[in-house]
């Protein structure tokens, strides 16, 4: 999924409040694209500007969510309670105006839950609030994969978790007999580090394409080594923000 | 009942308290984060109250307020909000308790009734779920669950049902007239049988090990 008109509004606009850093930091290791149109750019400066791109991207994508959250979710919950004072102010003798008030506040209900579905798809709320081990949890958990998740507590990014949850979800909903056994997410300095095994080569297509703009490297799966099956361990390293 | 109320959003804190009025509880304390509601309740008993889960102090000031009314008030229920039902907050919400304690979605206790029933379940000492989440939980790999539980013995299933009850060790040893050596056996053994592996921590396969069970007596009723 692009967000291009969304990135390019996060350059222009305010900074992303719930950013203890700020997304851009040239230096050395991320130096925006050089102005000077005379110069080649040098293949680190493509990579870093692509990161930084990708970068702006996801924190964009965050930003939309928190959005429909603080805004439009929270104003229908408060109307569906609104709905409720005024179903009990209903005389008596209104049954049917009563039930039409309870019908209703299931339909504000049914608007939030499209709100969360959506909100899910553009950066899970739950992977912004407690990291890649409770969202990969349950995305095994409401997909019923047997998939076994080994995580601790640590942050590494908004970009970096949803690099690897998004590839993760789309291999897990493009074809669910290709699961793998185990993700296990560490951290190696200031990289992000996940071991996925029993993981097929799909998977690491699609763990290729998050992770490479984002300045990553993805080792595996070896599959000639886990034949007959095809699958193997893959290895990704993302750099935190 | 006398309710207290912390939620940060504005527009919702105050239809709650109206509703909450017109369902006819004294609300005695309405705060818009929990470091405020735990000063107001030092003056003001309450028998619930009712938390936004994120709120100040951040980024979970519910679960962070919680932990604290339950350390000082145990008798105090307690009914989390969000605008989402997920099992991770439940773990982290039976980890604080496991009586007297509800979590609901934000837009489902939009009711007198629902309302009034949800603070009264909880003050009758019972654990309220959203029902889409419980029926979540409760729809998954059923088979396996059911032999799970079915794997334990007549004595591991006693410990567990006393676990769920939220009694410490101790408190299950004293109930079941045996040492409190005998009952961390019969706790390692029902980790094991119930596939709660060593990566995670004691306490949380504690409360993974209630959860199953919680599960497992659903799927019987």
């Amino acid at each position: 999924m692009r967000l291009e008109p969304a990135a390019r509004a996060d350059r222009e606009g305010a900074p992303c409040p719930a950013l203890d850093e700020p997304v851009a930091h040239p230096g050395p290791a991320d130096r925006p694209f050089p102005t000077n149109s005379n110069a080649a750019p040098a293949a680190r400066d493509v990579h870093a500007a692509r990161r930084h791109r990708e970068l702006q991207q996801w924190h964009a994508r965050l930003r939309l969510e928190r959005q429909l959250h603080d805004g439009a979710a929270l104003r229908i919950s408060a109307l569906a309670l609104q709905l409720g004072l005024f179903q009990h102010r209903v005389p008596p003798g209104e049954p049917e105006l009563r039930d039409a008030v309870g019908t209703l506040q299931d339909e504000l209900a049914t608007a939030l839950q499209e709100l969360r579905d959506v909100a899910a798809k553009i950066y899970p709320p739950l992977l912004d609030q407690a990291g890649l081990g409770p969202a990969l949890r349950n995305l095994v958990e409401r997909l019923d994969a047997p998939v076994r998740v080994t995580a601790g507590p640590e942050r590494f990014g908004a970009a970096a978790e949803g690099a690897v949850y998004f590839a993760l979800a789309d291999a897990l909903g493009v074809d669910a007999g290709a699961l793998p056994d185990e993700v296990r997410v560490t951290r190696e300095s200031d990289h992000l580090v996940v071991v996925v095994s029993g993981a097929g080569v799909g998977l690491g297509e699609l763990i290729r394409d998050r992770a490479f703009p984002l300045g990553g490297s993805v080792t595996g799966p070896d599959v000639r080594a886990a034949e007959p099956h095809g699958v193997g361990t893959i290895v990704v390293r993302i750099p935190c923000e | 009942m006398r309710v207290a109320l912390a939620e940060d959003g504005a527009l919702f804190r105050e239809g709650l308290l109206m509703l909450l009025q017109a369902a006819g509880h004294e609300v005695v304390a309405v705060a818009a984060g929990g470091d405020e509601l735990i000063s107001l309740l030092a003056t003001t008993p309450a028998d619930v109250a009712i938390l936004d889960i994120r709120m100040p102090p951040e980024p979970d000031g519910g679960l962070i307020t919680a932990e604290r009314l339950r350390g000082k008030y145990p008798e105090m229920g307690l009914l989390f909000l969000s605008h989402y039902a997920e099992s991770h907050y439940l773990m982290r919400i039976l980890e604080i308790g496991t009586d007297s304690i509800g979590y609901r979605l934000k837009e489902r206790v939009g009711s007198v009734e629902v309302l009034s029933d949800t603070l009264g379940r909880i003050a009758d000492g019972e654990i309220v779920i959203e029902p889409v989440l419980a029926k979540r939980l409760v729809e998954r790999p059923r088979g396996q669950k059911k032999d799970e539980i079915a794997a334990l013995s007549e004595r591991e299933v006693d410990v567990l049902r006393l676990m769920a009850e939220g009694r410490s060790n101790n408190g299950i040893a004293s109930q079941l007239v045996v040492t409190p050596k005998a009952i961390e056996k019969n706790i390692a053994n029902i980790f094991a049988k119930l596939n709660l592996h060593t990566d995670t921590s004691e306490h949380h396969r504690r409360v993974l090990a209630v959860l199953t069970y919680l599960r497992s007596q659903r799927d019987g009723s």
